[in-house]
């Protein structure tokens, strides 16, 4: 990176990026919330190596383990234990030497001798390289490596919910302010299969799907499949709608008010509260998982996304790059994807921040509302939600509650660090 | 500007009806109907059916159908909603459902057979059955229904010679109709679309035409009008709500002009930092910390301020000022709690607006003028920078409402974000049709007047 600069400024040419590198670093706040953000995307993809009451190494009987290793190989389906390994009690075993992780607990061990106890109380375990830390909850289970856990869950929401969020935003923003109202001409044939196409569509891919949607083991891939199948109808009917335009009163082109429809699709998503749809529509699965949840909110964050997109387009489009390139006859697709999007991603990347503030926000509420929420998994808003019940466990709310505020936090320092970064006006 | 609005409802209404059709599909994918609930209902199909349509629950549920060949008419006729939920996901599962009708009968059968066994022998056996014949009407999962009737051979094979006459027919009649089913699958049928027309006299069309001459059905829970209910919880709402808006107002209005006026001054960076981190605090989170610090002595009898959670309950002779002062006080955390997010999130837009204003060149010329400080912060500058608080007025309502739920959840206070919750797990739709729909409603209304109030306060703007 440094390379690249140096060099760039060598030559006098700084690209767009490595300007806003530089002036997102004179922010002393955010560069900090960024080496954070960094910080807690290493704790939680090696949360496991954290927090783990399985040693990181263990020589037992003169045999080599690894034991985090195997269970991570386990998690994938790539090995089974073995066994006399599968109900092994790791904490109490005889070792001939061992390397335990560095918060001896996983966070979902209860520890029956430990109930509520809190951080400075006296503590039933065997040396203080088994304190619990951070305290303990109604069964025992370490809050500390509770939270290190729930820090994997709380990245794995932000990305993946914006993720959809900006997936689907991107495409019907570009869609709406590339096009507008009066620039999308299609021939009737076209937009006749494809409205007819549509309701098929729906039909094969989400209502003769139902039971697989709803009963289905992972609701990741159940959704792929549906998508193929939809994709596979529209463009059965497209491939109709060529065939049709043999007749001339359908081959006739007509314009499609393209802004005007997502427009109102975003109206009509902005009119219903998401928490009402997320109340509603999460206890229609059958199995209870955060990544039902994160699902969902990312098919309802999309609106924000795509009306920035949209603007940006709109803005970009009279652009004369855009119109030389319309005018060198290229397609639609390609102006879109390689000369029009790339250049209206800036408010875009400010959305997605705080988009990712708001969906972690979000995804504790729910979990602290008890909706959606795997007892296997353990996350903040569960965490907290504990510590309301018992108000004399205070470590159970000030732990996790700072957890979420700082990791709020974090997310929306960057998002301002990227606004004043990519503000035009800002430059020095 | 009258053609604009006119526009504007003609658009609001596509967009109600799309709304309505969706919590209305949602309400019917939830399992569980409200004769269910009731642990003290009885099971028989003439009793059920009296009950449902008392409910009006027996009609189809819309103008149409759009299913698959795999459905006939004659499911929609099982009006128990779980047995008919079981049924359709045997058909899905395998498509043959003239197969998975006659497997419904045979347990009918046996559920006669087992009322025609006399006492003298209900033994353990006995038992076992009557517990399996229950959950064969619930259970469709493959596995799951394979090991109850592997269970009820066992017992059935078991008992004495007594109670096999009662089920000679019946048990492996139930067994054959099963591997029936699985056998006999015909897939195919649920790729064939079938559409069927029910007419208007359907649950959506009495539920939406009642609904919009104001009739809004009655809870299921206590049966007491929906209205009634909403009323009540809405009063509280709208109480802690407005005290919390008014309170946002009043101090971030004079916080934003002022650290826009002083911008880059010590006063104006501390209180950005400190409306910063307040705008990050989770709701839930700062209501939890009240609760559990500032309502009990446990941390020391000096943080014992307020009173734990709910409303109190003063019975009502008691003076009113004495019920009035008690209520305020059971308010004052979750009035706080919904005051500072709105707060720090207004005193930054006030900010900002202002100085975008200030920098403006008729401020200058006011300076130029002669014209004192204050004429020129608040007669022209805040005047101007109103206009993007047009915008927040108009969502409102809807943020309002996602808030109060979870702080009146935490606090125990009986108001509409509360009583929506709790009408969403107990599956009281009535309310939560209602409560839903006219959300809906006033966020457009909210939306239709934002526009409009920007578009006379700002003549620019052109309809």
């Amino acid at each position: 990176m440094a390379l690249n600069e140096s060099l760039a400024t060598q030559s006098g040419v700084q690209s767009y990026w490595s300007i806003v590198r530089k002036q997102f670093r004179k922010n002393k706040l955010a560069l900090w919330s960024l080496r954070l953000l960094y910080l807690l995307l290493f704790i939680g993809l090696f949360g496991n190596f954290i927090a783990n009451e399985k040693p990181l190494y263990a020589k037992k009987d003169g045999v080599h383990l690894f034991p985090v290793l195997k269970e991570i190989a386990v998690n994938f389906g790539f090995s089974k234990w073995s066994a006399e390994l599968v109900h092994a009690d790791w904490q109490n075993m005889d070792y001939e030497s061992v390397i335990r992780a560095p918060v001896p607990y996983s966070s979902h061990k209860s520890d029956l001798a430990n109930i509520y106890k809190g951080p400075f109380d006296q503590q039933e375990v065997a040396s203080n390289r088994f304190r619990h830390w951070l305290g303990t909850d109604d069964l025992g289970r370490d809050v500390l490596s509770g939270m290190i856990h729930g820090t994997r869950i709380a990245m794995s929401v932000g990305f993946v919910v914006m993720g959809i969020a900006a997936f689907i935003g991107l495409m019907f923003g570009a869609f709406a302010g590339y096009f507008g109202d009066d620039r999308l001409r299609v021939s009737k044939a076209t937009v006749l299969m494809n409205l007819i196409g549509l309701v098929f569509a729906i039909y094969y891919a989400f209502m003769v799907r139902s039971y697989a949607l709803l009963h289905g083991e992972s609701l990741l891939w159940e959704l792929a499949k549906s998508i193929l199948v939809f994709a596979f109808v529209l463009l059965l009917f497209n491939l109709l709608a060529k065939l049709l335009k043999t007749i001339p009163w359908l081959k006739e082109k007509t314009t499609l008010a393209a802004d005007l429809i997502v427009m109102r699709l975003i109206e009509i998503m902005n009119s219903v509260p998401g928490l009402f749809f997320l109340l509603a529509a999460i206890p229609l699965f059958r199995t209870k998982s955060v990544f039902n949840v994160m699902i969902l909110l990312g098919l309802i964050s999309w609106p924000t996304i795509a009306r920035f997109v949209r603007g940006e387009l709109v803005r970009v489009r009279s652009m004369n790059y855009v119109e030389a390139a319309q005018a060198m006859g290229f397609k639609e697709r390609r102006i879109i994807l390689k000369h029009a999007l790339p250049n209206s991603l800036t408010p875009v990347l400010i959305a997605i921040a705080f988009g990712i503030a708001s969906a972690i926000l979000a995804e504790s509420a729910l979990s602290f509302l008890g909706i959606g929420v795997d007892p296997n998994e353990t996350t903040w808003g569960q965490l907290l939600a504990k510590g309301r019940t018992k108000t004399t466990a205070w470590w159970l709310t000030v732990f996790p509650g700072l957890a979420i505020f700082m990791t709020v936090t974090i997310f929306n320092l960057i998002g301002e660090g990227l606004t004043d970064a990519l503000d035009p006006m800002q430059k020095r | 500007m009258f053609q604009y609005f006119l526009k504007r409802i003609l658009v609001f209404v596509p967009a109600f009806l799309v709304i309505s059709l969706v919590v209305f599909a949602f309400s019917k994918m939830a399992p569980g109907d409200p004769i269910t609930i009731d642990p003290n209902a009885v099971f028989n199909q003439e009793d059920y059916q009296r009950q449902l349509a008392t409910y009006g629950l027996d009609k189809p549920y819309f103008y149409f159908s759009f299913t698959s060949l795999a459905y006939p008419n004659a499911i929609s006729k099982v009006l128990i909603q779980e047995h008919r939920t079981t049924l359709q996901n045997l058909i899905a599962q395998y498509g043959n459902s003239e197969a998975v009708l006659n497997y419904y009968r045979e347990i009918g059968q046996l559920g006669k057979a087992i009322q025609s066994v006399p006492d003298s022998l209900k033994g353990d056996a006995y038992i076992e059955i009557k517990r399996i014949f229950h959950q064969l009407y619930i259970n469709y999962e493959d596995a799951s229904v394979t090991s109850h009737l592997q269970t009820i051979e066992k017992n059935y094979q078991s008992t004495t010679s007594d109670l096999a006459p009662f089920f000679a027919t019946s048990i492996p009649a139930l067994q054959h109709n099963y591997q029936n089913i699985k056998t006999n699958t015909s897939r195919w049928k649920l790729y064939v679309p079938r559409l069927q027309w029910f007419g208007f006299d359907n649950q959506y069309h009495n539920w939406i035409t009642g609904f919009v001459k104001g009739d809004y059905g009655n809870s299921y829970r206590d049966g007491r009008p929906a209205s009634k209910r909403i009323k009540e919880a809405l009063g509280w709402t709208i109480i802690m709500n407005l005290v919390a808006i008014f309170f946002a107002f009043l101090i971030s209005i004079p916080i934003g002009v002022y650290s826009a006026v002083k911008k880059g001054s010590f006063f104006d960076r501390a209180v950005s930092l400190i409306l910063f981190v307040l705008f990050s605090m989770p709701t839930f989170w700062v209501a939890t910390l009240f609760l559990v610090f500032l309502t009990t002595s446990e941390y020391g009898a000096w943080l014992d301020l307020f009173p734990s959670g709910g409303l109190g309950n003063l019975s009502a002779d008691q003076p009113f000022w004495t019920r009035f002062w008690d209520r305020a006080a059971h308010m004052v955390l979750p009035i706080i709690c919904l005051t500072y997010g709105a707060l720090a999130y207004l005193s930054r837009q006030i900010r900002g607006a202002m100085i975008d204003t200030i920098n403006q060149d008729y401020v200058r010329t006011a300076r130029a003028k002669g014209l004192s400080e204050r004429t020129i912060i608040w007669r022209h500058a805040f005047r101007n920078s109103l206009f993007p608080l047009i915008s927040i007025i108009a969502m409102i309502f809807p943020t309002v409402l996602a808030g109060s739920i979870i702080v009146e959840f935490i606090f125990n206070i009986p108001g509409m974000g509360r009583l929506v919750f709790d009408s969403i797990l107990s599956k009281d739709w009535p309310i939560v049709y209602t409560v839903l729909m006219l959300t809906a409603v006033l966020t457009m209304l909210g939306n239709l007047i934002g526009d409009l109030l920007y578009a006379w306060v700002d003549p620019r703007v052109e309809y």
